[in-house]
């Protein structure tokens, strides 16, 4: 696994913990960190009132670790290009998240990239 | 079909002539329908709470984004959810309790009146007998505009309670009565009580629709909590994308935090 922790605190600063951007809390993701993923996708959950992408990366020891990466809904997916075909199981894609506070393997999806580094739909 | 034919179908307990009665009479039925769709107002396409528009395929809005780094709330964001009402020593004791139970609380959907502000589009199908709010979660709102609020024994709490409405001009008033308490359902919505009166003024003023929004609930509120909400029309929806509501991972920590439910799929 090939995570990068950029640190974005310039650019991101928190705001009230409780602001409801989808259907829950966002305080659950530091929004201050960025995290990158790279690994191959095991599941992709097309699903409300998240969808998300289940994807298996390496860790510096060598050992596999299953992310869950949260995503927004199937509507916002579709209007920005995504279908639910659009990840298949063996997908290698690389994903930037703000991850789980808690330091958990996950995060809210920023961006998904292909194995060749192009944007998956318009990842908007 | 005129009276002394029907009362002769009757005695000769005929029940094939309503058909014929109605078959005689569509053609001006019709005719009438058609005229009343032509006089009342077209609202298509998928209305996305305004300042939810653009939101990324990670659900996070633009105007978060842009909130985020300023350092200031976000301005305007899901009004519904009373922010900005003035709560009794009641409407705050149920919002702490709420909040007291918050932590990894699963939902079932916005319920009303959060789906008139939450994320995701809105559908306004106007007929001339009711207007049919949709979202993409299943949820509809039936507001009835060819009769009155039914007898309060006729009523009883639900999640969208029950509305009737009324075109002044292009305006349509919506009265709602009968929700059960929206933070019961949807931890997200304000605590206002089964005894809540809602009232919008839906109009469309250029490319969107606003709604004025005014509810009434002693129980809860020192005063009427009144708040505005608006749409546009947001870019890539084409088609309503319902998709049930069957994945909701919130989980808890062991620190009593929100997080993403683990899942290790086989």
């Amino acid at each position: 696994m090939r995570i990068a922790l950029a640190v974005a605190a310039a650019l991101l600063v928190p705001i009230g913990a409780g602001t409801v951007a989808a259907h829950h809390s966002m305080a659950m993701f530091d929004n201050t960190r960025e995290v990158t993923v790279r690994g191959t996708v095991k599941q992709f959950q097309w699903s409300n009132p998240h969808a998300y992408i289940q994807m298996v990366s390496t860790d510096a020891g060598g050992r596999n670790v299953e992310w869950s990466m949260e995503m927004g809904s199937p509507m916002y997916l579709y209007a920005r290009g995504w279908r639910p075909r659009t990840l298949r199981p063996g997908t290698e894609v690389t994903v930037r998240a703000h991850p789980l506070r808690s330091g958990k393997a996950g995060g809210v999806v920023l961006d998904v990239v292909d194995a060749d580094g192009r944007a998956i739909g318009s990842n908007q | 079909m005129k009276a002394p034919l029907l009362a002769l179908a009757a005695m000769l307990g005929l029940g094939a002539m309503p058909t014929m009665v109605q078959s005689q009479d569509a053609p001006d039925a019709q005719a009438d329908r058609v005229e009343q769709f032509s006089q009342l107002p077209f609202w298509p396409g998928y209305w996305v709470a305004e300042e939810q528009a653009g939101t990324t395929v990670g659900g996070i809005a633009p105007s978060v984004l842009a909130a985020r780094e300023k350092g200031e709330a976000v301005a305007n964001f899901m009004n519904l959810r009373g922010g900005a009402a003035k709560w009794n020593a009641e409407g705050q004791r149920r919002l702490e309790a709420a909040q007291a139970i918050n932590a990894g609380r699963k939902a079932a959907g916005w319920g009303f009146p959060m789906m008139m502000n939450a994320a995701t589009p809105l559908q306004f199908v106007i007929t001339p007998e009711h207007v049919l709010i949709v979202n993409a979660y299943s949820e509809v709102r039936h507001v009835y505009t060819d009769r009155d609020m039914p007898d309060e024994f006729d009523l009883w709490p639900t999640v969208m309670g029950t509305s009737v409405g009324h075109w002044e001009g292009d305006t349509l008033v919506v009265e709602t009565t009968m929700v059960r308490s929206p933070i019961e359902y949807f931890h997200g919505a304000p605590p206002f009580s089964d005894d809540a009166h809602y009232e919008e003024r839906i109009r469309l003023e250029g490319d969107r629709l606003v709604s004025d929004v005014t509810v009434t609930d002693p129980t809860t509120l020192e005063e009427p909590f009144v708040t505005q909400v608006s749409w546009i029309r947001d870019e890539g929806f084409d088609r309503m994308i319902m998709v049930d509501w069957d994945n909701d991972r919130t989980g808890v920590d062991e620190n009593g935090v929100n997080t993403i439910e683990a899942e290790v799929v086989e």
